[in-house]
């Protein structure tokens, strides 16, 4: 009778367990086909590899998972409004979970860098400048004091090296404009000509 | 000599073919795809309708992508039996049109009077759709329209379709997405403007003139009056290939179809479609092919039995599209050639020659500035056999030579004060009209008075240019 007993319950907890087992790998195998499901949406625009063919929507090819987080989380809670984040992103972010953004902000955060821009020697060389040294007259400082010196962000900070040059101006004129909710860029760039910006851009591109 | 017409028992019917020719085919864009997307018009549209590329990947997944709640059902294997879009994607359309001919036309009942120039129409369209998701991969846009000139409800435009992704790890995982498509209107399932149902002019005069001739794939009549099944494949974003089987579905009239209808398939006609698009920064470039073989019988009194008329339709086509920040241009063409083999409409008395061929030819080139305000200009152009009764020469809806050759030029001002409403301004004008530049529809006369009344014949290709203002609201 003990023994039956015993087997019964061993018995029961391995259907038990194989149920967990089994419920674990369903929910397991809904994960992953919803995140596929997520990235396959999002690489319409930006590329399944996170490098994009148009210049409207940016690469996030090696992008700082932080701040991809930061930006759907934005995107979300409506907080960054610029006119195609508005048009694009509120929509395709607003069903994102946190943990779906995460995983999607890691899936592109891994991809490998994407492929320089070619652009005007000049410009480049002044860009170079700009984001080395900033513009001290104008009490711009380096670029590269928080995006780092090879461009490539830290945590908060985003890539900006191999950006598409028409993205980052366009960012830098809706920050300015006060369109794109940034209050710490606002502050650094809302001096800078045109000119400095096409130049700074150019020279991101290019890496 | 006197002139008389040979059909003269057809008279009314050549008129009001030659009027309804003149309509452009219905075709829009709804913002029951934003409310279910949370997306702007300006992700899946330049101006609606005409898509972006993010647009025509949005249509070719099967108008799914959505961003609403879902109620859902599942299976104790977890596979999904319901998702169901919490609010329906449901939308509405109203457009509002006021028509202008170069000349009035010939009042329908009254031998001598002329109609009024300078029609009214309110509604000329209203619509209702329901447009996007049903379920996992399957979607549908289906459209209802009030037609304001027939005074009548149909079922418009409707394309459902069933896409999904398919793994293929030995062609390096490029995208792949399958899909199956349901609708009644060869081409409005393509995702590019260079097609009929979704091509310029995207809107036009419901009660001008228009040539008597037309391909079958340029508004030859089998749209909403046929259903077909296809399937379809979109390669890597850039190859599309099609196969759809028409079979004729005539809404309204004597059901299971017979003589009394007209130009009825005759079994299945198959339609293809082949297309290769490039994408490069903001540009995108499209060329590619497509057509169909259709086999009909005319129908209008005969048995829907022995020989039938073939319209076999080779068509070429290329899309180019800019899409800058502030500005668009967009580049549309097609090349039609049409054999058509007439031995059933000889037989009956509505053709006089057993094969005939009609060529169109259209270009458009477009701008938008901020997708505000913008300028269109369009030429077309239809060459073809002549044919004795197939164009026979009648007021205003015939031709004097017998041609079928027509060609003009569509130029367009359009204003857009939000993304969904667009004010149109348009102007057709014709260099030739049914063969001719002047007297075109009976010739040069002297006619019979008995028959036609003083000045109510004689026309010019000019006197169809019409101006065609527009109020389309989508909401």
């Amino acid at each position: 009778m003990k023994r039956r007993t015993l087997l019964t319950l061993t018995l029961g907890a391995c259907v038990g367990l194989g149920g967990l087992a089994q419920a674990q790998n369903l929910a397991n195998a809904q994960d992953k086909a919803q995140l596929k499901a997520t990235i396959d949406n999002c690489s319409v625009c930006h590329g399944i590899d996170g490098r994009s063919v148009s210049p409207t929507f940016p690469n996030l090819a090696a992008q700082q998972p932080v701040y991809i987080e930061n930006q759907l989380k934005a995107f979300k809670d409506h907080t960054r409004g610029d006119p195609n984040a508005q048009a694009f992103m509120w929509g395709m972010a607003s069903g994102l979970s946190d943990q779906m953004i995460t995983q999607v902000a890691e899936y592109f955060a891994s991809q490998p860098p994407p492929s320089p821009e070619k652009g005007d020697p000049k410009l480049i060389a002044e860009g170079h400048h700009i984001f080395t040294h900033g513009i001290p007259a104008e009490g711009v400082p380096a670029c590269a004091s928080c995006h780092g010196p090879d461009a490539a962000g830290r945590g908060m900070f985003p890539r900006l090296a191999g950006q598409h040059q028409e993205y980052l101006l366009k960012q830098l004129l809706v920050i300015q404009t006060a369109l794109r909710n940034a209050p710490v860029m606002h502050g650094v760039i809302k001096d800078l000509s045109r000119q400095q910006m096409d130049a700074v851009t150019t020279y991101l591109a290019s890496l | 000599m006197l002139q008389k017409p040979r059909l003269r028992k057809f008279l009314p019917h050549l008129v009001l073919l030659g009027a309804c020719a003149g309509v452009a085919a219905p075709s829009w864009a709804v913002p029951s795809f934003a409310r279910q997307t949370g997306m702007a018009c300006a992700a899946c549209h330049t101006v609606f309708p005409e898509l972006t590329p993010f647009g025509r990947e949005f249509k070719l997944n099967g108008y799914v992508l959505d961003n609403m709640k879902q109620i859902t059902g599942i299976t104790t294997n977890a596979q999904s039996t319901l998702s169901l879009n919490e609010i329906p994607p449901i939308s509405f359309m109203l457009q509002v049109s006021y028509t202008h001919t170069g000349s009035p036309l010939p009042d329908s009942a009254l031998t001598g009077a002329y109609a009024k120039n300078g029609d009214v129409l309110f509604p000329q369209q209203a619509s209702f759709f329901y447009a996007g998701k049903i379920a996992d991969n399957l979607g549908a846009f289906v459209q209802l329209t009030y037609d304001g000139v027939g005074g009548s409800f149909g079922l418009d435009n409707t394309d459902v379709r069933y896409a999904r992704h398919v793994e293929l790890p030995s062609f390096g995982n490029k995208d792949l997405v399958i899909g199956v498509t349901l609708n009644n209107n060869p081409t409005v399932q393509d995702p590019w403007n260079t097609t009929q149902a979704w091509g310029f002019p995207y809107a036009g005069s419901a009660t001008a003139p228009g040539p008597a001739a037309s391909t079958k794939l340029d508004s030859g009549g089998i749209g909403q009056s046929a259903g077909g099944l296809g399937v379809y494949a979109w390669w890597n974003h850039s190859l599309y290939a099609e196969v759809t089987l028409y079979a004729a579905a005539i809404q309204g009239g004597a059901h299971p179809l017979d003589s009394t209808q007209a130009a009825v398939i005759h079994g299945v006609s198959p339609y293809w479609r082949l297309a290769y698009e490039a994408r490069w920064g903001r540009n995108s470039l499209e060329v590619g092919t497509y057509g169909i073989d259709a086999h009909m019988h005319p129908g209008s009194g005969n048995a829907l039995a022995g020989p039938t008329d073939e319209y076999l339709d080779v068509a070429g086509d290329a899309q180019y599209e800019y899409i800058g920040g502030d500005n668009i241009f967009t580049v549309t063409s097609t090349y039609i050639h049409e054999r058509q083999t007439l031995a059933a409409s000889v037989l009956d008395g509505f053709a006089a020659n057993d094969h005939n061929t009609l060529k169109t030819f259209k270009l458009m080139g477009e701008y938008y500035y901020q997708r505000m305000i913008g300028a269109s200009i369009g030429y077309f152009n239809t060459t073809g056999t002549s044919d004795a009764v197939l164009y026979a020469a009648a007021p205003v809806g015939g031709s004097a030579v017998n041609s079928p050759d027509s060609n003009g030029e569509v130029f367009e001002v359009n204003y857009l004060p939000w993304l969904n409403t667009k004010l149109q301004l348009q102007y057709v004008h014709y260099n030739k009209f049914n063969g001719g530049t002047t007297n075109y529809d009976i010739g040069p006369g002297p006619y019979d008075p008995a028959v036609y009344a003083p000045g109510t014949v004689g026309r010019s290709a000019s006197d169809n240019d019409t101006l065609y203002l527009l109020a389309w609201l989508n909401f």
